[in-house]
This record gives C-alpha cells, sequence and structure tokens, in this order.
C-alpha cells in the first residue's frame, strides 16, 4: 500500500514545502532577529513593552481598533440587513455599493478619503462655495481620517459573515414569532440579533484582528501624526535602522493576533465564516 | 447480457469495524451465495451501511476477512475490486451526459471505443433511457436518474451489485415500480445482489434471503418468509411487523412443539425446531375474529377496542379478560358488521402459527 | 419580516459612505492645476495625458501584470493540488495543515512583510533573480500570501462536489488522476476560475508587502501610486484611480447583468 500514502503526499507537500520554505523558515529568521540584534538577549522585549513611545502607540492602536470595530460592525449589521431581506431593487443596490468597495484596492480606496477629505477635496470645496464654512476643515492627517478609512475598508469584510448568519434564519422563526402576537421590534431584538449573534461576534473579532496589523490606510490617511503598530514597525526597519526592535514588536503583534484567533475559533465555528 | 464475468460469492468471517471506542460492526459473519439477492436491512446507524462499505472497499474493517470466491480480499481497495454500486442519491457525474455517464466505467477499463458504444447501448435500451442519451442528470426525473445509475453499474457486467438505499428518495408509485424493474435486472442478469435498505416492506419484497442487523450486530439472516415467521429475537419480530406477546404459564414441550395456558386458556403450539418458552408471539394477521368460540385451535376471549380502516385491511384493538392489549388485523370484507367496539369476540389461530421468542 | 423606513434609510446612509470616496475621486482627476484640488471652471484631461507621457506608468502597469500572473499562476496550482489532496484523501493531519497554510492570510500583513524581506534579502545573496527587488522575487512573495485565499476558494468550491460522485469513480475502478480529470476537475472549474481571478486581483493590488521587498527596480503599479501619495499628492493618482475603479465597476455589473439574466431565464 506504498503508493497509497505517496499519493497525497504528492498532492500536500508542493504548497506545505514553499510555505514552509518561503515563511515558516524565514518566520524563525525574524524572530532569531528579534533576540539577537543588537545584542543577544530579550532586551527588544524589554523596551518594546517598557518604551513610553512604543506604550502609547500600542494604546492607540487598540483603541482605534476598537472604535472602528464597533462602527464598521455597526454599519455592516445595517447594510447587510437589507442586502439579505430588503425587496429586490434594494438588494440590488446594496449589493453593488458592498462590492465595488470590495474589490477596490486599498490604495485607490484611502485615496479617495484623501479627496473627499482634504482641504481642497470635494467636500471642504463645496462647503466653502456654499459658504457654510470659509477655512477650510481639517479631516485628514488626523485620527479622523484613519478612523473613517479603516472603517470603509473593513466594513465590506464584515457584511459577508453578517450576512451568511442572517441567510441562514429559519423564515418561519418569525412568522411563529408574529402568530404569538409579537411586534416587529421586538422580533428584531429578541430573535433576530440573538439569532445572528455568532455572526457580529465573528465579524467583530475578525474586523479587529484586520485592523491591528493595518498599515496602508493609517500611512495615508494618518500622515505620520497617528502612527499605529504596523507603521512603528516599518519605521523601526527602514527609517531609524533598528531591527530587532521591529522584529520584537511584530512577535509581540503575532502573538496577540494569535491569541485573538484562537478566542475567534472558540466563538465561532469557522465554517459559518466561510458562509 | 452476456456476463463477462460470473456471479461471486462473497464471504465475510468475523468483520468488525471500530471508530475508537465505538464499534460499528461486531463480528459479522455470512455468505452471499453467487447470484443471490440479499438484502441488508436495518434502522438507521445498524451498521448495515458501513458493511456495504465495507464490502464495497471504501472501508476497511478493523477486524475479520472478506473473500470472494474463496480469494482474500480484505485489503483490496474498492478501485480493484470493481463491484457496481448504486449509491443513495445516485451520485451521477453532473458535468457528463447520460451516456457519458453509463461509459465511465468501460472507459475506465480502457475497452475498445467500438466495444464500449455497443455496450452502452444495449443497456440504454435495456434500462429504457433511449431518447434521452444526450441528457445530463440534472434534465432527468428522480426514476430516470435511478435508471442511469443502475446501467451505469451494470454496463460493465460487474460481479457483483451493490445498492445503498437506491429508492429513499421517490415517491411511493415509482418505488414500487423501480422495485419491479431491479427485480427484473436481478433475474436478467444473474449478478449477486447487496441491497441495503431501512424499508422492511422492499426488503421482504425483493429478496431471496434478508440480513437484519442492529446496533452493528447482525441479528438473523434468512428468506424473508423465515426472517418474518420465525424471528430469532425480539428485535427482528417487531422491525419487521407488528407482533403481539403471550406469556403462556405451565409450559411444556410436546413432540413438535409445547403446550400451555394464558389467562386460563389451553395452548397447543405446533413449532418444529424452535426452543419452547414461556415467551410466546403471535402477528397480528395471523389471527382471526369469531363470533363464537371456534371448534378447534387456539383462542382467546376478548373485548374489542378501537377499530382502525386501512382500506384493503381492518385492524382491532382488543383487551383480553386479563386485561393485555392485543392488535389483530384483518381483510376489510371478512369484517362482520357485529364486530364493534364493545363487544366481545373471540381470537383464534391455528396450531403452526406464531413463534417462540 | 421586511426592512422598515428607518432600517433602510440607515443602510443606504452606509451604502452612500462606502460609495462616496470613490466618486469624489472622479472631479479630482479632471483638476488643470498640478496639485490635488477641484476643477473650478476648466476640466483638463493632462493627468490622463501624464500617465501615457510618463513611461513609469506603463512599465508598472506591464510589472504589476506579468507578476500578478505569474504569482497567481503557482498560487493556484499549488493551492489546487492541497485543496485536492484534503478533500480526496482526507489525511487524520488535515486540519493541522490547513491551518499552516491559511497562516499568511491570518497573520498581521507587516509581520508577513518582514518575514517576506528576510525571506527574498537572504536568496539575494545566492542569486539574482528570486530576490529583493525583483519581478519574480516580488511574484514569489506576492504567491505565500494569496495562497491561502485560493485554498480556501478551492475548497468551498470542493465542499459543494457531492462526495459519493468520488466514491462512485472510484468504485469502477477509475485511478487517482482519472478520478481528479474526468470526475472532480469538470465540477470545480468554475472554483478555480474564481481562485485565480481573486489571487490575480490580490496580487494585483498588494501594496502592504511590496513596500517592504521593492524599492527602485521592482516598482509595481500599487507601489508608483504609494510614492505619489505620500509626498506632494500628485493628480494623476486621481486619473489611474478613475480608470480602476471604472475597471471594477464594468466587471461587476457585467457580471450582476448575466447572473441577473441566468437567474431570469430558469
Amino acid at each position: 500500500m506504498k503508493s497509497d500514502r505517496l499519493k497525497p503526499a504528492l498532492l500536500l507537500s508542493p504548497l506545505v514545502l514553499f510555505l514552509g520554505l518561503a515563511y515558516l523558515v524565514p518566520f524563525l529568521g525574524v524572530m532569531q532577529w528579534s533576540v539577537t540584534l543588537p545584542e543577544p538577549g530579550f532586551g527588544q522585549y524589554g523596551k518594546a513593552v517598557t518604551d513610553p513611545l512604543i506604550q502609547s502607540v500600542f494604546f492607540r492602536t487598540f483603541r482605534i481598533c476598537l472604535i472602528v470595530t464597533v462602527c464598521a460592525v455597526a454599519a455592516a449589521y445595517t447594510i447587510a440587513y437589507v442586502w439579505v431581506r430588503g425587496t429586490p431593487a434594494q438588494r440590488l443596490v446594496t449589493e453593488l455599493c458592498i462590492l465595488i468597495p470590495f474589490w477596490i484596492s486599498v490604495l485607490t480606496r484611502a485615496f479617495g478619503w484623501v479627496a473627499l477629505l482634504s482641504n481642497r477635496g470635494l467636500i471642504n470645496t463645496w462647503l466653502q462655495a456654499a459658504g457654510i464654512i470659509s477655512e477650510p476643515l481639517t479631516m485628514v492627517r488626523n485620527e479622523f481620517g484613519v478612523v473613517l478609512g479603516m472603517m470603509h475598508f473593513l466594513i465590506p469584510f464584515a457584511v459577508f459573515p453578517i450576512a451568511s448568519a442572517m441567510r441562514s434564519l429559519d423564515e418561519r422563526v418569525f412568522l411563529a414569532a408574529r402568530g404569538m402576537g409579537a411586534s416587529r421590534l421586538r422580533i428584531f431584538w429578541s430573535i433576530f440579533v440573538p439569532m445572528t449573534m455568532p455572526g457580529i461576534l465573528g465579524a467583530g473579532l475578525m474586523v479587529f484582528v484586520f485592523a491591528l496589523g493595518f498599515f496602508i490606510t493609517p500611512a495615508i490617511l494618518g500622515g505620520g501624526r497617528s502612527v499605529m503598530i504596523a507603521e512603528l514597525i516599518y519605521l523601526r526597519l527602514f527609517q531609524s535602522p533598528d531591527w530587532g526592535l521591529g522584529a520584537a514588536i511584530s512577535v509581540i503583534l503575532m502573538l496577540i493576533v494569535g491569541a485573538l484567533l484562537i478566542l475567534m475559533l472558540r466563538l465561532v465555528r469557522p465554517n459559518k465564516m466561510l458562509g | 447480457m452476456q456476463s463477462g464475468h460470473e456471479a461471486a460469492e462473497i464471504t465475510a468471517n468475523g468483520i468488525g469495524k471500530a471508530y475508537g471506542d465505538f464499534h460499528a460492526l461486531r463480528d459479522i459473519s455470512l455468505t452471499i451465495g453467487s447470484g443471490e439477492f440479499l438484502t441488508l436491512l436495518g434502522p438507521s446507524g445498524s451498521g448495515k451501511s458501513t458493511f456495504l462499505m465495507i464490502l464495497a472497499g471504501f472501508e476497511t474493517p478493523t477486524s475479520g476477512t472478506l473473500r470472494k470466491n474463496g480469494a482474500d480480499i480484505t485489503a483490496v481497495p474498492a478501485e480493484k475490486r470493481a463491484f457496481g454500486m448504486v449509491f443513495q442519491g445516485y451520485a451521477l457525474f453532473p458535468h457528463m451526459t447520460v451516456e457519458q455517464n453509463i461509459a465511465f466505467p468501460l472507459q475506465v477499463q480502457r475497452r475498445a471505443d467500438a466495444d464500449i458504444k455497443r455496450s452502452v447501448d444495449r443497456i440504454i435500451d435495456r434500462v429504457g433511457l433511449r431518447g434521452h442519451e444526450k441528457k445530463r442528470p440534472a434534465g432527468l426525473s428522480g426514476g430516470q436518474q435511478q435508471r442511469v445509475a443502475l446501467a451505469r453499474a451494470l454496463v460493465f457486467e460487474p460481479s457483483v451489485l451493490l445498492l445503498d438505499e437506491p429508492f429513499s428518495a421517490l415517491d411511493k408509485n415509482l418505488r414500487s415500480s423501480m422495485q419491479e424493474e431491479v427485480r427484473r435486472l436481478h433475474q436478467e442478469t444473474g449478478t449477486t445482489f447487496v441491497f441495503v435498505t431501512h424499508d422492511q416492506s422492499e426488503a421482504l419484497a425483493l429478496s431471496t434471503r434478508i440480513g437484519i442487523f442492529n446496533q452493528g450486530q447482525l441479528q438473523q439472516i434468512g428468506t424473508p418468509k423465515d426472517v418474518y415467521e420465525r424471528p430469532a429475537n425480539r428485535f427482528v419480530a417487531e422491525f419487521l411487523g407488528d407482533v403481539n406477546f403471550l406469556s403462556l404459564s405451565s409450559v411444556k414441550a410436546t413432540a413438535d412443539g409445547a403446550e400451555g395456558l394464558f389467562e386460563g386458556h389451553p395452548m397447543r403450539i405446533c413449532a418444529p425446531g424452535q426452543s419452547v418458552s414461556e415467551h410466546f408471539a403471535i402477528r397480528p394477521e395471523h389471527m382471526v375474529m369469531f363470533e363464537q368460540a371456534p371448534a378447534e385451535g387456539n383462542m382467546l376471549k376478548a373485548e374489542i377496542g378501537d377499530i382502525t380502516y386501512l382500506g384493503a385491511e381492518t385492524r382491532f384493538g382488543l383487551k383480553t379478560s386479563g386485561g393485555i392489549d392485543l392488535v389483530l388485523q384483518m381483510p376489510t370484507r371478512e369484517v362482520k358488521s357485529a364486530f364493534q367496539p364493545g363487544r366481545q369476540v373471540w381470537a383464534g389461530w391455528p396450531a403452526n402459527q406464531g413463534f417462540f421468542l | 419580516m421586511k426592512p422598515t423606513p428607518i432600517a433602510v434609510f440607515l443602510a443606504f446612509v452606509v451604502a452612500l459612505f462606502l460609495i462616496l470616496p470613490l466618486i469624489a475621486v472622479v472631479p479630482v482627476s479632471f483638476t488643470p492645476a498640478r496639485f490635488l484640488s477641484m476643477p473650478t471652471d476648466v476640466w483638463s484631461l493632462r493627468h490622463y495625458q501624464a500617465l501615457l507621457d510618463n513611461p513609469a506608468w506603463l512599465q508598472s502597469i506591464w510589472l504589476s501584470l506579468r507578476i500578478g500572473i505569474l504569482s497567481s499562476v503557482i498560487a493556484t496550482l499549488l493551492a489546487l493540488m492541497f485543496s485536492l489532496g484534503i478533500w480526496m484523501f482526507r489525511p487524520w493531519f488535515g486540519s493541522l495543515l490547513f491551518g499552516f497554510v491559511l497562516l499568511p492570510m491570518v497573520a498581521p500583513p507587516v509581520v508577513s512583510a518582514i518575514t517576506l524581506y528576510f525571506f527574498l534579502t537572504t536568496l539575494s545573496k545566492m542569486n539574482d533573480i528570486v530576490a529583493y527587488d525583483t519581478w519574480v522575487g516580488v511574484a514569489v512573495a506576492h504567491a505565500v500570501m494569496i495562497a491561502p485565499f485560493a485554498v480556501v476558494m478551492i475548497t468551498v468550491a470542493l465542499a459543494q462536489v457531492d462526495r459519493r460522485i468520488d466514491l462512485a469513480a472510484r468504485g469502477f475502478g477509475a485511478s487517482v488522476s482519472q478520478r481528479v480529470f474526468k470526475v472532480i476537475l469538470p465540477n470545480i472549474k468554475f472554483g478555480i476560475f474564481t481562485a485565480f481571478f481573486l489571487s490575480f486581483v490580490l496580487s494585483w493590488e498588494e501594496i502592504g508587502v511590496t513596500l517592504f521587498i521593492t524599492s527602485v527596480d521592482a516598482v509595481t503599479l500599487p507601489r508608483m501610486m504609494w510614492m505619489g501619495l505620500r509626498d506632494n499628492i500628485d493628480p494623476a493618482i486621481a486619473a489611474i484611480s478613475v480608470i480602476l475603479i471604472g475597471i471594477v465597476i464594468s466587471v461587476i455589473l457585467v457580471k450582476t447583468a448575466v447572473t441577473f439574466k441566468l437567474s431570469r431565464r430558469t
């Protein structure tokens, strides 16, 4: 029965070897950096945890991610609700508004926010032309711009698990509730929302994990003023070459994300997330 | 069909299948005779499908051996066994036409194109699919899909055909016409058929023998008449149909059976070869209802409870003077107008009916 | 239970939020000014002209196309073999392997970026082809990043296949390659195509990792846009963005129209 073991191995091994060599081994190399550069030891980890600047970046990252997660999931729930249960015309419009941004690159989308919010952008130009304001409002290159840009990127991702939870509901449950005389509001809050809770939790954790590693959007919309953890790693590596510290922060970030992912797998079965 | 392969005899010896601590099958030993139509019958989870998968070679048993015409095939994988198989839900290839589906087993065996065309043509006529050759499975009715599945499994003239609950998706009328079709194909091909079902009437109607499974064990194997009228245990008796249980007292064995008492009525049971006990059982349709005590045979006095009209048959709930509930079933045309609820009647049966458990 | 008017209104506010930044790009791309601004009186095509005149833009598009095709071919092929192996043989360590190959998808992009930077700079010491700041090097790095997505897409497609058709093929004596080519692949064609398409789009758009592993030679289109976005914002970015948005919208509209037509027909 030798060929019985050989055939699966032939199919499975190319990708496993490829990712082992191009991902796992180099990642171990990065971990090695974190304990050897500039000198051997766990000094870089100590610095990453105690340095007030790095602490404040971690703190800001968590704060922004939390705000973005709550807002993005709420927005995603709203649009997913109409996408799943609306009239055919409503479904078509919402579907297009979800899919079009989803397929457009993160750069283009961040640039769209710049075009919309910058001093000579769409909103400021209109408001000034209408005489509502005399001086342009500062809406980018600060935390406000970062939060909007990240929400915009993450809402479509949050929509999919929520919509799949909504689709899997049995319509007869609502008919039963109506038959018992429940009001629409009551059905929504006591039946619909609790039954889609796995989708909400899954979406929330996914958005939070994605947001933690965000790099491009904060870099463009934050304008260096609202640095998040991923951008900090980039700066440590390429601007003030400090390889060991950059690697140490990366490993810490990876551990946090790993812990959150394990939590996510406990809370939501992964096959539900795939729909 | 010109038999390319002779029908095969399969012998299972002590087959067991365990998943960790869970034993799906325990110690199954049976012989499937060449050209036989054997049905594996049992409730869901009884192990009958696992046993079929082991016969097909999709699962390897954790213990025991399997032989085909005497040769050990326990470790031979499904690909090399080449038994025909009809799956629950048919498992037709959705991307192929009817013709291509049926030709697949022959192409796998690298038969010559002309040979393939001839065999496919012949079997299409045989199962009545002429005119549908170019259709895809999605464009066929349930019955037609079933025919394609049968044709595909029989086209390469396998020595054994395995059928896994093939009729479970069909409605009642289609089901009985497909049953006839399968029986006809069995007679025409002479191939060994192994059929899995949970429907006892299907099993009784089709099989030369029935093997009854429960909780991973083979309870009994025998002809339909055998297992129905002489079930080996209470499970088999109840699974195959309704049955009344009577506890006899003062039982003593006689030359050809036993004698005993039930609620004071003398009972004489003629059951050669059965081991005698006080647990006597009789099926509802084997009892006859009388207004007056019959002249001979076993009998007991009871009061009619509820009456259920079933069309050709009518079913009576009876209560004996000792308070035991019984069921009696008889042809509706033999029901007398006097048989009304509350009425005292006699239920009787000849000495050669009924069995001990 | 149909949504109430309030729910519909809120959903359209969200929809507007999602679409508005994409619309804002359009007028900006027609500004006659050299800096990012709204056109006031005159609408100009000069920034579109700039895309054609500056060879760097066309070069970066050509580079991104090559990288996209090579990386998605590698990723789709490896992912297809892997997913088939898991689906057909269901090895007991399957879920462990599955979790491993999804790592680049779930790890923070910046961590993957450093990892691939380490990988390519190490290789640079050994060869010039698969190396830091080369197009093949970028394609290999992209293949690492997109392979998990291809695995997910193909696994989802395989999950729709009735396992019994594979059992049936085995029962008729089909070999592993006959099962793969005659039975399984024809039934997941669409899933493989989707995986390839998604892989290409992901590579075409990739910037997080690309920033770390390229410098002056392998300037992909996103990298080119990034450079124009960081300093004084070049309105040519608006022009290229409008073109990219236009492509996405037309593909989605065509797909929606086709599915709509198909659903009407049946």
